[in-house]
């Protein structure tokens, strides 16, 4: 019987097409401004790393001066100092932990009036690639002892292998940067995290978009004093020493820091140890502003951060109050394409017809106009996500529809359908069948 | 067939009660074609739609073809109109968007019959009123004659026991009129009950009984009405 | 024109109009919300630099492959100036640290009491020679520019007494009135942090805008101070003006020519300020045209409400209308019983259009900061919708009077 009603349905929406285009359009105009920003909403708070998220953590260290500071507020800057991130890297705990910061060279060509190549990447340790599940096309990580021996050695985005070396294969090249000759030991299949998690305040593309071209190791880009290319933040009451060395011994925040715990029970163990930190170095005349010392797992920190712009927010809430609009001027339609057929209703109930099938009959054609918007709102949701994509470089790599996404703009378009479609079909059913018998 | 006894309906609104039927009595039989006729407000209708189980009573008994109907919902009412009567109506009451064959398809959709039953009875009842070869035409390409054929075809699909008929030749030219009659004298030679409402006092006649209702009662039953084709003055004055 | 028949008309069946006035209502509240971000958008993405001529106005950051020593890095500075005010189509080129909207810069708080508990304000700090002021166009307000004795040059990697700071600056206008309310700011002191050892600095000059590499909402963005500063600095940029016109191809010269005279290979990005501009503001652009585009739609879609639910009152009435044109009506009477209809409807929709326009113009302020939506916003927004209901409704009307009167003695 269902498949007779939705047959019905596409016969009668056949039969006044311009009344049916209209509520078609309407449904998916509204629908498609939903799913387009709703997609962009989706990605952009999406996990990036679920089955793992919740053991991989952030530590935030407040070294802020005691001056300015009003306690119970957050840190100046969301980066640990050099002296923070390195004794968090040797005290050892968590399974695995790594050190981040941005370092943009150059890759030098063979003479010196070529065009040089710039390559920017981070600065990492050996435990980064398996703690972000980092996919190798060729070679592997360095090894703990390159990173304790300082090893000139890097590990190449797909891109960046690409664009250097070409078809050929990269695996043990030389690249020469930062004036030393480092070592090719391994090229990233295409790896492009949505929001990019691990460096969420990057020198290359920011949070959502960009990509990074190499990867060295920490201890080395300190070790050739490479400097920091994100964004770092100075006290002006500590000004650095002079020279890199003064810099690294600085109360200055650039670094990014996370752990890996073996199982997220293991995370109230690693808070404490953090909380025992933070006292031995107030002990040691650091950290003047004595706040707690914070851990944060992926999700959390995404939503610290603000990853999520208010724009994206604003978009989002202006294109539901649009869908109900769109909504209430379908249900109008409906009521003005349902009333005219009063005198059908008359006599499909005079006919043998209860009540129930009128309902299921006007409730199934306001699907089949729901199915429609869906499928004319999904188009339309691609060019807009297409359109935004273009306009607005850091949108591209959200601006992407998925399953879930395309499953949801039709249930969104048949929900806002039926919705539409329950006053009209109520107030059909309603028609009693003796009144409508006498004249059309 | 189907039997009143003592019906009552009032209409309500806030100031007045309209009293359509009272102490209305009637007992139609299988197998015969009544006429009803009537002034205009006389309640002729409304016990048309009552009978038809298109709208309650208010009080009374009323038993269609041994099912008393008293206090029944909608749902079980719905059933039982579309098992056992058939409606013809003055304006056709054809579906517009739909072609004849999907007109006549309607009842026996609610039915619940299977695809290839439907499509028996749908040709059959075409072929019977003799418009199986525009079975895919639509009810604004056909004359009103034909339209009300397409309308008795759709009522017969269901082999309804008791056809309500509303004024079926009211809208139409005498020869038509007179075609469509011959239709339904047709049916109820092959076992169909009618019932029919009509001003027409030359059809009515043809029946062969007439119920005549005057103020919601039963004012007049005249048995055999043939016989009277030429004394038939009688009921034409009854009928100002 | 008798109202009452039409509002008891109206309320007998209610429910197509009262969906017509929420549509009014919804489309009211998103209308002018929508429509005051676009303007706030736009309005911030079309505020002065300061820099008085950006399509000639370009900027090229050099990076070292191998870090130089400071003097090195100070003499390929030299030379990359001759070089590139030598170059036909350059009227003027000097070093600095950061260009207004580059979004890649440098800023500090400062203060004007070295015994202040808090900074007093933030700003974005350009490290300036003399004639940076002449290369982007910047309009001296007051006092003048720096001369080359006011130039502090400092090795970065070696250690300097404490103090060791340039001792004059010169403020954004913005800046200087943040600073010294009410007075000038020439000659008075500023100090970069607080605390004894901050140093201190005479304000010698104030120009009349400067927006912060940043151009941060509101004053914040115009908050600039220039400071006579010598370093070799990570990324070395020199900014350099083109004659009117020329542009294009002084970058395209410029870029050949040092090029050529690279001693050691080094990165050479060029960028106009044009670029710099619709990179800093393409975010504000897409949304606001998004929300145009929404705004255009909510029109769209209540005006063709507007017109379905006319239609299907009409196409209701049709007999009560040729009765009326039978019993004497002209057709703008009919068109006008139409129209005040829907000026009714309209109204009691734009009523509690308002009320929700500011509901949700309060949620937006606290949810998403932005600002309260001034009155007229409200004032335009509910005349719109008033205009647009009476246009939606003539069509209709005009032809639901055009029902001949005949209508009314014909009984289908």
């Amino acid at each position: 019987m269902l498949r007779y009603y939705l047959l019905l349905g596409v016969r009668n929406l056949v039969r006044s097409p311009l009344l049916t285009g209209l509520m078609v359009l309407t449904l998916a105009v509204g629908v498609a401004a939903s799913i387009s920003t709703l997609t962009i909403l989706h990605v952009m708070s999406g996990d990036p790393i679920p089955h793992k998220s919740d053991r991989l953590l952030v530590p935030l260290v407040d070294n802020g001066p005691v001056r300015n500071y009003v306690p119970g507020t957050q840190p100046d800057d969301r980066q640990l100092s050099y002296r923070d991130a390195a004794n968090l890297r040797r005290s050892g705990q968590g399974m695995r932990r790594t050190a981040i910061y941005d370092v943009a060279g150059a890759i030098e060509p063979e003479r010196p009036d070529l065009p040089v190549d710039q390559a920017a990447g981070l600065a990492v340790d050996a435990d980064f690639f398996a703690m972000f599940e980092v996919p190798f096309l060729r070679g592997a990580p360095w090894t703990a002892a390159e990173d304790a021996s300082r090893a000139r050695v890097v590990v190449l985005g797909k891109s960046r292998a690409e664009k250097t070396f070409g078809a050929q294969d990269a695996l043990g090249k030389t690249l020469r940067m930062f004036g030393q000759d480092f070592r090719v030991v391994g090229v990233l299949d295409t790896w492009r995290p949505v929001p990019r998690y691990p460096r969420l305040q990057n020198g290359s593309g920011g949070a959502l978009a960009g990509e990074d071209g190499i990867y060295i190791p920490f201890a080395t880009a300190t070790d050739l004093e490479i400097p920091n290319t994100a964004s770092t933040s100075c006290d002006q009451d500590a000004a650095p020493k002079a020279g890199y060395a003064g810099f690294l011994d600085s109360e200055c925040t650039w670094i990014q820091f996370w752990f890996e715990i073996a199982s997220s029970s293991d995370r109230a163990a690693l808070h404490q140890h953090l909380t025992r930190y933070a006292a031995e170095q107030r002990r040691l005349g650091r950290l003047p502003r004595d706040a707690p010392v914070q851990l944060f797992d992926v999700m959390e920190w995404l939503r610290y951060m603000n990853v999520v712009s208010n724009d994206a927010r604003l978009a989002t809430w202006l294109a539901f109050g649009f869908l109900v609009l769109c909504l209430v001027n379908t249900t109008g339609l409906l009521l003005a394409k349902f009333s005219s057929r009063a005198p059908e209703v008359g006599v499909r109930r005079a006919l043998g017809a209860t009540r129930g099938a009128i309902i299921r009959q006007f409730l199934a054609e306001a699907a089949v106009v729901g199915l429609a918007g869906g499928l004319v709102g999904l188009l339309l949701s691609l060019g807009a996500l297409a359109l935004i994509a273009q306009q607005a470089r850091q949108l591209s790599m959200v601006a992407r529809m998925d399953w879930v996404m395309l499953g949801t703009t039709f249930l969104i378009a048949l929900a806002t359908s039926l919705l539409a479609g329950l006053l009209p079909t109520w107030r059909a059913a309603q028609v009693t069948p003796a009144l409508q018998l006498k004249s059309q | 067939m189907l039997r009143m006894h003592n019906l009552s309906k009032v209409y309500r609104t806030q100031m007045i009660e309209t009293h359509a039927l009272r102490g209305f009595d009637i007992d139609v039989r299988e197998g015969e074609f009544v006429t009803v006729t009537g002034p205009s407000g006389s309640g002729k209708t409304t016990f048309l739609n009552i009978a038809g189980l298109l709208e309650t009573f208010d009080g009374g008994e009323f038993t269609l073809d041994g099912v008393d109907v008293r206090g029944m919902r909608d749902a079980a009412r719905s059933r039982l109109r579309n098992e056992k009567l058939g409606f013809i109506f003055q304006g056709f009451n054809l579906i517009p968007d739909l072609d004849l064959f999907d007109n006549v398809d309607v009842p026996l959709r609610y039915r619940g019959f299977g695809a290839a039953e439907r499509r028996e009875r749908i040709e059959a009842a075409l072929a019977d009123v003799g418009l199986a070869s525009r079975k895919r035409h639509y009810p604004a390409e056909l004359s009103g004659g034909q339209q009300q054929r397409v309308a008795i075809a759709r009522a017969l699909a269901g082999s309804p026991r008791l056809l309500l008929a509303d004024e079926p030749t009211g809208n139409l030219d005498s020869q038509m009129a007179r075609s469509v009659m011959e239709l339904l004298e047709d049916i109820n030679a092959r076992g169909t009950t009618i019932l029919m409402v009509t001003h027409d006092p030359e059809l009515a006649i043809r029946a062969q009984r007439n119920v005549h209702i005057v103020d919601g009662q039963v004012s007049d039953v005249l048995r055999h009405p043939a016989s009277l084709v030429e004394g038939g003055g009688r009921t034409a004055t009854s009928l100002q | 024109m008798e109202i009452r028949p039409i509002l008891s008309a109206l309320l007998r069946s209610k429910t197509a109009p009262l969906l017509v006035a929420i549509q009014v209502a919804l489309t009211l509240a998103g209308l002018v919300n929508a429509l005051y971000i676009v303007d706030l958008r736009l309005a911030a993405s079309a505020r002065a630099s300061g820099v008085a001529d950006e399509a000639s106005v370009f900027h090229i950051t050099t990076s070292p492959v191998t870090k130089p020593s400071h003097e090195q890095a100070m003499a390929q500075r030299q030379r990359d100036l001759e070089v590139l005010r030598a170059l036909p189509g350059v009227a003027a080129a000097s070093w600095t640290n950061q260009m207004p909207v580059a979004r890649s810069g440098t800023t500090s708080s400062y203060s004007i009491d070295r015994k202040q508990q808090r900074p007093s304000l933030l700003m974005g700090t350009y490290f300036a020679p003399p004639g940076l002021i002449d290369t982007l166009g910047l309009r001296l307000v007051e006092g003048r520019d720096f001369q080359p004795g006011d130039v502090l040059e400092i090795d970065e990697s070696k250690d300097h007494p404490d103090g060791t700071f340039p001792t004059t600056a010169i403020l954004s206008r913005r800046a200087a009135e943040a600073l010294y309310p009410g007075t000038s700011a020439l000659g008075k002191p500023v100090y970069l942090g607080t605390g004894a050892s901050a140093p201190e600095m005479r304000v010698i000059g104030v120009v009349e805008t400067l927006q912060t590499p940043f151009a941060q909402a509101g004053a914040e963005g115009e908050h600039s101070i220039l400071i006579p500063l010598s370093v070799a600095g990570q990324y070395p940029r020199i900014a350099v003006r083109a004659d009117r016109g020329q542009r294009d191809r002084a970058m395209a010269d410029a870029e050949a020519a040092l090029r050529k005279m690279s001693l050691a290979p080094r990165v050479v990005i060029l960028r106009s300020t044009e670029q710099d501009r619709t990179g800093r503001y393409r975010n504000e652009r897409t949304l606001a045209w998004m929300l145009v585009a929404v705004s255009g739609l909510l029109l769209l879609v209540t005006g063709s409400g507007i017109v379905g639910m006319t239609m299907l009152r009409i196409s209701q009435r049709r007999k009560q209308i040729g009765v009326r044109r039978a019993l004497g009506a002209r057709r703008i009477d009919i068109v006008r019983h139409f129209v005040v209809e829907n000026v009714l409807v309209s109204t009691a929709g734009i009523a509690f259009g308002l009320v929700l326009g500011l509901v949700l113009n309060r949620l937006l302020v606290t949810h998403l900061q932005l600002s309260p939506l001034p009155p007229y916003y409200l004032v335009g927004g509910a005349l719109a919708l008033w205009a647009l209901g009476i246009l939606a409704v003539s069509g209709p009307a005009w032809r639901a009077a055009g029902i001949p009167p005949a209508t009314a003695t014909r009984s289908v």
